[in-house]
């Protein structure tokens, strides 16, 4: 690897983080589509950032454009106040609007202006390392990596500092905002955070993947944990996972990076979307047909319970009987003789001592729904979790 | 109305006033859904807020509590605005007015009630750890301390934002229908919680949707219905007439056998 090499996943890496903090509290507060706007509407604060600065690394740029930002919130959360539209409709309304204002700043001043709208969205990562930084004439490295690396300082010093603010406020505005924790205040802090970092980023990564950084980490980090910090951190290692693999995924097949990472971004998704121990499709559907067994596992055990005619518990009465196919049937009996709950006698099918304790177990739990009981069977029952 | 056989434990009341609301008029998008309300609630009360539907019970409390910004009127508690008072009073929405699905456990909710005191920044340390533990001690649920809060039942989702309510160890208690969804043991378990709370000198205050058990919970009751219609000892005002006021049907006190 050469340096240019290690400065760009080093760039990448650190958007990644910087992106998953603000990230995960706004995949919680489902605001999603509110950094979809910011990102597109930071671009007439860019242009304009840009007449005044004429330099597009100039953290005056970084304000201005992110100031962008915030008043498309202001915007969306007016609009949506009026009670005329939804929320979405109202950023479907407002994004566009800012978005178009800066495309034609740029049509309008193409000749002082070397900026183009595909490099606002894509960005181009691998002529950041280019792009450097000069202290007293000693390189100290490319621009891009000390602005983002200023953004993510700051914003690891405000989630260290307020993590319990934002936590109360994500999870319940109403006792936020009578404990004194303005829910008003932390929302338009966190707005802030996301504004900043879409624009320190996008110049390298552009809109489209700081988006992605947002969202994608912080979705996959959600289906894998109950606990927010392991939440953070979760979606802080799939964004820098992403990051340097879709660096060299780009690398490999010669395209471009902030693509690549991107898809890097949706396929680990949707491993974590199928492979989830708990939440994941394939666990949900497995944990169904679990369900489903014991739930005949359990009809079985209480109709041995019931009945002592030896009749009503020979094999084939009981197939015909309970009327399930021959497969399900199987299934069942090899559970309860693989658990010792059943004994077969010539063809007469008897519970055992444990199979009828754990019986009067499971009917007590269904019929009084008594706690204690439910904490002790989850441990060997399915059926009693969740 | 017949004669009342309820609270045995007669309360004593101090002739403070807890909270005091002054011609308070809250408004959705400009349309008012109270109007001049006036109140005085003494305390060391077991208050029952009754009203239909809609009444305005819950935008009550929340324009108390300062969550809401009145139109006109003013709120004091023990004398003083809202702002000033914070940490005396503790609160427990009503159901549904959370995100269950948030990545958090049953023990780091009843914490939260912690952080008032905690004030912005200071993070919550052991002693805060010790008292929502004795808290959910308290509502009987330690058992599923570590318990996703999702993965609980209504019964026990109500129970934790009780204990979270406990653990701010405030004066004034807000409860916007506690009993919501809860079996009758745990509907006992809450009541015997709240007494005690009275009896500790506190005031609770409880949006209540069940009237025929007001008499044996309550001491004290406000009818609301957009206005105010009565407030005052339950044995003095809890009657047909109120009743009928506020839900507007003909309403016949025929409980108390
Ligand atoms: N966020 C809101 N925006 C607009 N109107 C609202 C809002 N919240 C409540 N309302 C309206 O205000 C009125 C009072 O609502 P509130 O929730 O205070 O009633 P409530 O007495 O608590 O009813 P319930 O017994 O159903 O809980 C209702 O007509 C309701 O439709
Ligand atoms: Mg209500």
């Amino acid at each position: 690897m050469n340096s240019a090499q290690i400065e760009i996943q080093l760039i990448a890496s650190l958007v990644a983080i910087a992106c998953a903090i603000p990230g995960t509290f706004l995949v919680l507060r489902k605001m999603a589509m509110i950094s979809d706007a910011i990102s597109h509407s930071i671009l007439p604060g860019i242009v304009i950032g840009f007449f005044i600065t004429q330099d597009l690394n100039s953290p005056l740029l970084i304000l201005l454009a992110a100031f962008t930002g915030i008043i498309t919130v202001v915007l969306v959360e007016y609009i949506q106040k009026t009670g005329l539209v939804k929320e979405d409709t109202a950023i479907g309304l407002v994004f566009p609007a800012l978005f178009s204002i800066g495309v034609i700043l740029i049509a309008k001043n193409a000749n002082d202006v070397h900026l183009d709208v595909d490099a606002v969205l894509l960005g181009e990562l691998a002529f950041a390392p280019f792009d450097r930084l000069f202290i007293g004439g000693t390189d100290v490295g490319p621009k891009s990596l000390w602005i983002i690396g200023s953004i993510l300082i700051t914003t690891i010093g405000l989630l260290l500092a307020f993590f319990k603010e934002l936590k109360l406020s994500t999870f319940d505005k109403g006792l936020a905002a009578s404990l004194g924790f303005s829910p008003a205040i932390i929302h338009y802090g966190l707005m802030s955070v996301a504004s900043v970092t879409t624009v320190g980023a996008f110049d390298a990564v552009g809109a489209i993947l700081v988006v992605a950084l947002m969202i994608a980490p912080a979705a996959t980090a959600y289906l894998l944990t109950t606990d927010l910090k392991k939440m953070l951190g979760l979606a802080i290692g799939f964004g820098v996972l992403s990051a340097i693999s879709g660096y060299w995924f780009a690398h490999w097949l010669d395209a471009s990076i902030a693509g690549s990472i991107t898809t890097m971004l949706g396929f680990i998704f949707l491993i974590v979307f199928l492979f989830a121990p708990s939440k994941g499709i394939i666990a949900v559907m497995y944990r169904e047909k679990q369900q489903r067994t014991e739930v005949s596992l359990l009809t079985f055990l209480l109709h041995l319970k019931n009945h002592t005619e030896e009749r009503e518990r020979h094999v084939n009465h009981l197939q015909e009987h309970i009327n399930w196919q021959k497969v399900r049937a199987k299934t069942v009996l090899d559970l309860a003789l693989k658990n010792n709950m059943i004994v077969f006698n010539k063809n007469i099918v008897s519970l055992t001592e444990k199979g009828d304790t754990f019986t009067s177990k499971a009917i007590d739990y269904i019929i009084t729904n008594e706690d204690a009981q439910i904490e002790d069977m989850k441990e060997d029952f399915f059926l009693f979790r969740g | 109305m017949k004669e009342q056989s309820q609270n045995k434990e007669t309360p004593t009341y101090s002739g403070v006033l807890a909270v005091k609301v002054d011609d308070l008029t809250v408004a959705y998008n400009y349309k008012p859904v109270l109007w001049d309300i006036d109140l005085e609630i003494p305390e060391g009360v077991l208050m029952a807020i009754v009203g239909p539907n809609g009444a305005g019970k819950s935008t009550l409390i929340k324009s108390i509590l300062g969550i809401l910004k009145p139109i006109a009127g003013s709120v004091s508690i023990y004398g003083k605005p809202y702002d000033k008072q914070r940490k005396l009073v503790a609160y427990v929405p009503q159901k549904g007015s959370v995100d269950w699905d948030f990545p958090t456990t049953a023990l780091d909710v009843v914490m939260m009630g912690t952080y008032g005191s905690l004030g912005w920044i200071k993070r919550p340390k052991q002693k805060e750890k010790k008292a929502a533990l004795e808290a959910l001690e308290k509502v009987g649920m330690l058992a599923f301390k570590s318990r996703q809060i999702s993965q609980l039942s209504g019964g026990q989702q109500q129970r934790i934002f009780l204990a979270r309510a406990l653990v701010q160890n405030a004066s004034i208690y807000f409860m916007d229908e506690p009993f919501q969804g809860v079996d009758a043991t745990t509907e006992i378990a809450i009541i015997n919680i709240l007494k005690e709370l009275r009896k500790a000198g506190k005031t609770v205050i409880v949006v209540h949707h069940d009237l025929q058990t007001v008499p044996e919970y309550f001491d004290w009751v406000t009818f609301l219905n957009v206005k105010k219609i009565a407030t005052g000892p339950v044995k003095d005002i809890f009657n047909d007439d109120n009743l009928t006021k506020t839900y507007g049907i003909n309403y016949k006190v025929s409980i108390q056998e």
